[in-house]
């Protein structure tokens, strides 16, 4: 897979392509797209979180699956097929869902529409043009194809499982075959959910973390507390409340809250078998961290955690308190792709940028010696800024912020679907990156909530230990409905 | 890089420069401090992150002093910015954890606690080394024996001033003149008081491999030795002659030749050295600081000679400073 540096119809239109390879190569996937192996495992692992309502994940089918063929045949075939059974049940029911996330109806119409234009008489004036609508109808045919094979696959399981009950006996030869379409289907429609989730141009990118402890801003927090949830209300008052006292404006429960969140993205990372690398990290005063920037090397990092950015808020007992009074902090999470440069072919104008390095006021030259190289870049049009401080030359730190500052810029134009870096609204850029996206209720009981997705689990041990692959996925079916909904399917 | 005329150009400073050339002292040394009479034959030291890995220590052990040295940073917290603006704690902790880079062969070979480590440096030493910056205040650099500047990583040693950030933007100024001027970019520059060669390997790069030659003084036989180690580190011999001596007096040879001059001469005034910031004012040399009781002797010196010295249209440039700010002072002799 190249692109990157390709406009965005190329990439998207590249990536739907490889969806419908992948499905012919069904028999030996893992030699041209090694991730997607390593992708169904990292799902199944965090199976146990997910409650069992999402549609999508079902992994533990294969499981089950798996365990019934290696166990003895006769004592256990009965047990076999009702696993099975249910499997089967459990199988139609995604493949309907996919189907019909995919937008099947919208697909055959447009697929009618495409080849009443390829009938035109006409349709061959415009070369350049027909050979675009032929290879969008190629597409578009494919993907009607892969979906429908997806429930003729899951018919035939059906049959056989039909089948068995009416012969009231137990093949082991159909037996065998049903257990292995399922097994398949699971693969390719893990495999076809990714291509459909992970489609952003830099989706297949390392990526960058950087945690702040403390609120963004605070517009953007009050604006989020409009969340019509009674539970939700109660803790707006509460936070109320503690703004209202509170007057420290950086405090060791958000320093604390930083280093807690820190742990959780590395616990992640690790299960995912991604190379991390802390690059930055400023110790509070008194405990955790004021900021950490975190370097995440592995394919679709970016893709996985570009839904992470924004305002994450603890509820909890305070742990520097005596009193253990209840206590709310946020800290701001920031995610880029981790681009190489020459794939960044963007010219920022020299008088657009604001370029400060650190050692403002007091005396400087001969009279100064600090090793602070800090350089900080504004993109004066827009109003986004990158601080960087880990290189130990000023000039290493403003390449380094330079390169931050473009991709940065090159996403937020891909979010804002601007065609290039002069047409960002600047307005929105706050507005969206400062966005309150989760809740983690310590006390009074325990609770994880996505704002935006309203996924939830209890258990707050298991995530901030890294399971946070639900919420990831939630996110990800979340923003591709929303993409569908917006844009129809092509 | 284009510069902003607000930093370099402040054509207010030039007259007022102008107007103390009648200051009679000019013909004499400036410098009251002579430098101790050191041996000619200075052996320069290496850079701890050059030097070959062959200690080796228990992860746990690492750990241990890493934690003590963590421990000794927070210890000081804002008292070093309250009483000469030093470094504050979370300053410190940035300078660690560049020590530990330069001091640890490959910090990600080891996982577990017992699992031996390679270093640079025994363990021992880490343990002084670390006393030595936070409680001798000795500069960081000093401690790890190198400076990381623009693109360089020069070696420092104590007797040669670390390059200032500051400085860097005279590098900018002499790529851009060049850039237009073929004449300055083929001619011989000269780098005047030069210390760890900062300058003077900078603009040999900058001039390239078709352009000219950069000749680099100093005073300090120190400064010298480690110079020419600089400058053969980036094998730039050929490109940079190094000679010791005051300011022009090595460059007799060369009157009315130079294309260019730059130099980053001692400019705070005498009676401001012993209230400097520790790393500063109890380590670096003297020499490379003091100014004279205004701070101006090196710099009317320096354009004094520059008149003599640089051929018809050549360029000079230096870091001087005006009410403690440091600011350029560009002068292209006509």
């Amino acid at each position: 897979m190249e692109v990157v540096s390709q406009p965005l119809c190329t990439i998207l239109f590249a990536t739907r392509k490889h969806s419908l390879l992948i499905s012919k190569e069904i028999p030996n996937p893992s030699k041209h797209f090694p991730f997607l192996s390593f992708r169904s495992t990292a799902l199944s692992s965090s199976s146990r979180v997910s409650p069992p309502s999402l549609p999508f994940a079902a992994p533990e089918n294969q499981l089950s699956v798996g365990e019934g063929e290696n166990t003895d045949a006769s004592e256990w075939a009965l047990q076999d097929f009702y696993s099975l059974r249910r499997d089967v049940e459990i199988m139609l029911q995604r493949v309907e869902e996919i189907r019909e996330s995919s937008g099947l109806k919208l697909l055959e119409q447009e697929l009618a529409n495409l080849e009443e234009q390829a009938a035109d008489s006409s349709f061959w004036d415009d070369r350049a043009k027909a050979q675009k609508i032929l290879s969008t109808l190629a597409d578009v045919k494919e993907k009607i194809k892969l979906l429908n094979d997806f429930k003729t696959q899951v018919e035939d399981a059906e049959t056989i499982v039909m089948l068995t009950e009416e012969m009231e006996s137990i093949d082991r030869g159909l037996f065998g075959e049903a257990t292995n379409l399922i097994k398949e289907l699971n693969k390719s429609l893990d495999r076809y959910e990714l291509t459909q989730l992970l489609s952003g141009p830099y989706d297949k990118e390392g990526a960058v973390i950087s945690i702040t402890a403390g609120a963004g801003g605070t517009d953007a927090q009050v604006n989020s507390y409009l969340y019509s949830d009674a539970i939700v209300m109660n803790l707006f008052l509460t936070f109320l409340v503690q703004a209202l006292t509170s007057v420290q404006k950086l405090s060791p429960p958000e320093q604390d809250w930083a280093d807690m969140l820190l742990r959780m993205y590395m616990r992640w990372s690790e299960k995912q078998r991604y190379k991390t690398r802390v690059i930055e990290k400023s110790p509070g005063e008194e405990a955790g961290i004021k900021s950490a920037t975190v370097e995440v090397e592995g394919r679709y990092a970016y893709g996985y955690l570009s839904g992470e950015k924004g305002t994450h808020r603890i509820v909890r007992q305070s742990p520097f308190n005596a009193k253990g009074l209840r206590q709310t902090s946020f800290s701001g999470i920031e995610v880029m792709p981790l681009l190489p440069d020459e794939s960044m072919d963007v010219e920022i104008p020299e008088e657009d940028l604001d370029i400060s390095f650190s050692r403002a006021g007091g005396k400087g030259g001969q009279n100064v010696n600090k090793v602070e190289t800090a350089v900080r870049i504004t993109h004066i049009p827009t109003g986004v800024t990158v601080r960087c401080t880990e290189e130990r030359s000023q000039l290493a730190n403003k390449i380094k912020a330079l390169s931050r500052l473009k991709a940065k810029l090159l996403v937020i134009a891909e979010e804002q679907r601007a065609s290039e870096i002069k047409q960002i609204r600047g307005d929105a850029v706050k507005a969206e990156w400062g966005q309150q996206i989760r809740n983690y209720v310590f006390h009074p009981y325990k609770l994880v909530k996505d704002v935006r997705t309203g996924h939830e689990t209890t258990d707050v041990i298991s995530v901030m230990d890294g399971e946070l692959d639900p919420f990831i996925k939630s996110y990800l079916k979340y923003k591709f409905n929303m993409s569908l909904s917006t844009n129809g399917v092509n | 890089m284009k510069l902003t005329l607000g930093i370099v150009n402040r054509p207010h400073s030039f007259p007022k420069l102008l107007n103390c050339f009648s200051f009679d002292s000019l013909g004499r040394p400036f410098c009251s401090s002579a430098p101790s009479s050191s041996p000619s034959c200075v052996k320069p030291q290496v850079p701890l992150y050059l030097r070959p890995p062959i200690y080796s220590t228990k992860l746990c052990d690492l750990k241990k002093w890493h934690d003590w040295a963590k421990g000794l940073s927070f210890s000081i917290g804002s008292t070093f910015v309250q009483s000469d603006n030093g470094p504050d704690s979370s300053m410190l902790c940035r300078e660690l954890k560049w020590f530990m880079e330069d001091a640890v062969e490959d910090l990600s070979l080891a996982t577990e606690d017992d699992e031996e480590v390679t270093m640079r440096v025994d363990v021992e030493e880490l343990y002084s080394l670390w006393k030595q910056r936070v409680q001798e205040r000795r500069p960081f650099q000093y401690v790890v024996g190198c400076e990381h500047w623009r693109d360089l990583i020069l070696s420092v040693q104590e007797g040669v001033l670390i390059p200032r950030p500051e400085t860097q933007l005279l590098v900018d100024i002499v790529s851009d003149v060049v850039s237009g001027n073929e004449d300055l970019r083929s001619g011989v520059w000269a780098d005047l008081g030069t210390g760890s060669g900062a300058l003077a390997i900078s603009i040999g790069r900058v001039l390239g491999k078709e352009g000219g030659r950069v000749i680099a003084t100093d005073l300090s036989p120190v400064a010298v030795a480690v110079a020419t180690y600089n400058v053969q580190r980036y094998c730039l011999q050929d490109k940079i002659d190094l000679r010791e001596g005051s300011w022009f007096e090595p460059l007799k040879d060369m009157e009315g030749k130079l294309a260019g001059l730059v130099s980053n001469p001692p400019y705070i005034p005498s009676e401001d050295i012993s209230g400097l910031q520790a790393e500063v004012g109890r380590h670096e040399p003297r020499l490379a600081l003091d100014g004279g009781i205004e701070g101006t002797n090196a710099l009317l010196h320096l354009c004094d000679g520059a008149g003599i010295m640089l051929k018809p249209g050549g360029f000079f440039a230096f870091e001087p400073v005006a009410n403690n700010h440091p600011l350029l002072l560009i002068l292209a002799h006509l």
